[in-house]
């Protein structure tokens, strides 16, 4: 018994508690990331798709003798199979509060929403930041495999503004995963509309009509993001298009539109929606 | 203690909970009865700070919920035993509570061990818990912080009568310590055998409240059942007396107290084996005094016992 004395004072004593620090919601969150069956098995084959990329490269390099592959490229290679899923984690930390109703629990432990929501932010952009740096890692031993290989000198190219570039991008995409988690609170929802947006639009349609049309080109990095921070992370679909003023705006222009916005939304949402 | 002052909670154009007050004491058990949808678990939420009240305000120990830091320290909650992620263990639910809370990590193991749960269960995900088990694990998880108060919606729901017994002797005992506890049900008979005080809503609006003896108080005609070894010559001596008789079961029940059929009984120097009030005269209140708010409109003899 905390505070009820044998007298049955009718007021709790709140003296000798504290609230629940930050730094504790966001390792509790992180922790329910991963202790699922979901979770664990999202990682794991995310795990798997990281050795089977590494394999791969590391067999062209071994059997074309004309290959070289870059660290930088390789660290570009190995970002593909960790922003593949696991962005799914960022959208299910939020949605799965509502579809498997632990937000009963969650909000009741922790009355102010937005601080369980911030803090699950908080291990979303830690989500992102591990992605990036396990690619960095398995690009840099991919390389020194590579060399070890075929002979070549290793290439250690890894520019620090691309980089940063790539980690901006990399959160980015995992805070417009978290966002729309927060506009639908549905976990189908969200994560049918993130891999529209994030991947099969910018592939089957934009880059079809970025081939094809001039207005394409100029219209497509306004509208997409993807496309805006193409030249800053050497991935743009027309490598002559250079930085400039124009593309830092077109940046902004869909950071915007893809990430604030939806977030403003969902933070929204997420504060008056009712838990059934 | 909880402090419900003058709660509305209106949907749109629906009601769900209206001008509703009421006090749970400490020390003891104040269960919540209504039929389904009367609003007991609106009322909860609202306790809770799930759900924001139209008007009037809920206080626990003399503070809003949301105003109670790390509140799973003092008040204990469990709203939906079935609200869990299905694919965590048992004990991983328990172990998350407990790090939320800044607990101990052996608090989980003196959880499971009070409500049953071998360490075999608690390896087990959620999905593949029964009701009941789901039940224990939320009572679990709501006494984890050691909290002085208590608020469980449907927490009998689901276990088995040794289930329901266990959970009786456990809120009892936390309510001799001085605990608060309210705890809602839609079946008397959880509430009837736990509870001290009870509270009777209906239809989003309190019918009555008190303690059984006063909620039975003032009601004529509650009657007794009464079984002898010479059921015959009992029936014709309370008849000669003046009682209304009837046979029900082995015995007889009849309309008078209990005190004037052993009486008569003394009288005649007739052996009784059985004598109590009729079954179901806390049942016949709670019916009567929810039957405008029920779904199923209750006939005369249906309310019979």
């Amino acid at each position: 018994m905390t505070a009820v004395s044998a007298d049955a004072s009718p007021t709790i004593d709140l003296s000798g508690t504290e609230q629940v620090p930050f730094g504790r919601l966001v390792s509790v969150e992180l922790r329910k990331m991963r202790d699922t069956r979901a979770g664990f098995w999202l990682l794991a084959v995310t795990g798997g798709l990281l050795v089977l990329a590494l394999g791969i490269t590391l067999l062209v390099v071994a059997l074309d003798d004309e290959v070289t592959v870059s660290a930088n490229a390789f660290s570009q290679i190995m970002t593909i199979p960790v922003s593949l899923l696991v962005p799914v984690l960022a959208i299910t930390s939020i949605t799965s509060e509502w579809s498997q109703r632990t937000g009963l629990v969650s909000f009741t432990l922790e009355p102010h929403r937005m601080r369980v929501v911030w803090a699950k932010f908080v291990t979303v952009l830690v989500l992102a930041v591990a992605t990036i740096a396990l690619a960095i890692v398995l690009g840099a031993i991919g390389t020194l495999l590579a060399s070890a290989i075929t002979g070549n000198d290793p290439v250690w190219n890894l520019e620090a503004d691309v980089f940063a570039w790539t980690l901006f991008q990399q959160m980015a995409y995992f805070t417009m995963a978290f966002a729309f988690g927060l506009v639908f609170l549905s976990s189908p929802a969200s994560i049918a509309i993130y891999y529209v947006v994030s991947l099969l639009l910018p592939f089957m349609v934009y880059g079809t009509l970025y081939a094809f049309f001039d207005w394409a080109q100029d219209l497509i990095p306004w509208i997409d993001f993807g496309f805006a921070v193409g030249p800053y992370v050497g991935q743009g679909p027309d490598p002559s298009v250079e930085p400039s003023t124009t593309t830092l705006m077109q940046v902004i222009v869909t950071f915007v539109i893809w990430i604030v916005l939806p977030f403003a939304v969902g933070l929204r949402r997420v504060a008056r929606a009712e838990l059934k | 203690m909880i402090r419900v002052s003058s709660l509305t909670k209106q949907y749109g154009d629906f009601t769900a909970v209206k001008d509703v007050t009421f006090t749970c004491r400490p020390g003891r058990v104040t269960g919540f009865l209504g039929p389904n949808g009367a609003g007991k678990t609106t009322t909860m939420r609202v306790m809770v700070g799930l759900t924001p009240a139209t008007a009037g305000e809920v206080t626990i120990g003399g503070h809003h919920y949301r105003d109670i830091p790390n509140p799973g320290r003092h008040v204990g909650v469990l709203l939906d035993a079935s609200a869990q992620h299905a694919g965590r263990t048992g004990r991983e639910i328990l172990a998350l509570g407990a790090k939320q809370m800044g607990l101990p990590a052996g608090r989980v193991d003196e959880m499971l061990d009070l409500v049953s749960l071998s360490d075999t269960e608690s390896s087990r995900r959620l999905r593949n818990y029964s009701l009941g088990m789901r039940q224990r694990l939320g009572i679990a998880h709501a006494l984890l912080g050691d909290p002085s108060v208590l608020i469980l919606d449907e927490p009998a729901n689901g276990l088995d009568p040794a289930g329901i017994r266990w959970m009786r002797g456990l809120l009892k005992d936390y309510a001799d310590r001085g605990g608060t506890v309210l705890l809602s049900s839609h079946l008397l008979n959880e509430v009837e055998l736990v509870a001290d005080e009870m509270i009777l809503i209906g239809r989003g609006q309190i019918v009555a409240s008190g303690t059984k003896q006063e909620l039975l108080a003032g009601r004529s005609g509650g009657g007794t059942h009464v079984t002898a070894l010479d059921v015959a010559s009992l029936s014709s001596a309370l008849e000669s007396a003046g009682y209304t008789v009837s046979a029900a079961g082995d015995g007889l029940r009849v309309e008078a107290d209990p005190v004037q059929v052993g009486q008569v009984a003394a009288d005649k120097q007739i052996v009784l084996t059985d004598l109590r009030p009729a079954e179901g005269g806390l049942e016949n209140l709670f019916l009567e005094l929810t039957a405008d708010t029920q779904r199923e409109s209750i006939t005369s003899e249906g309310v019979a016992v």
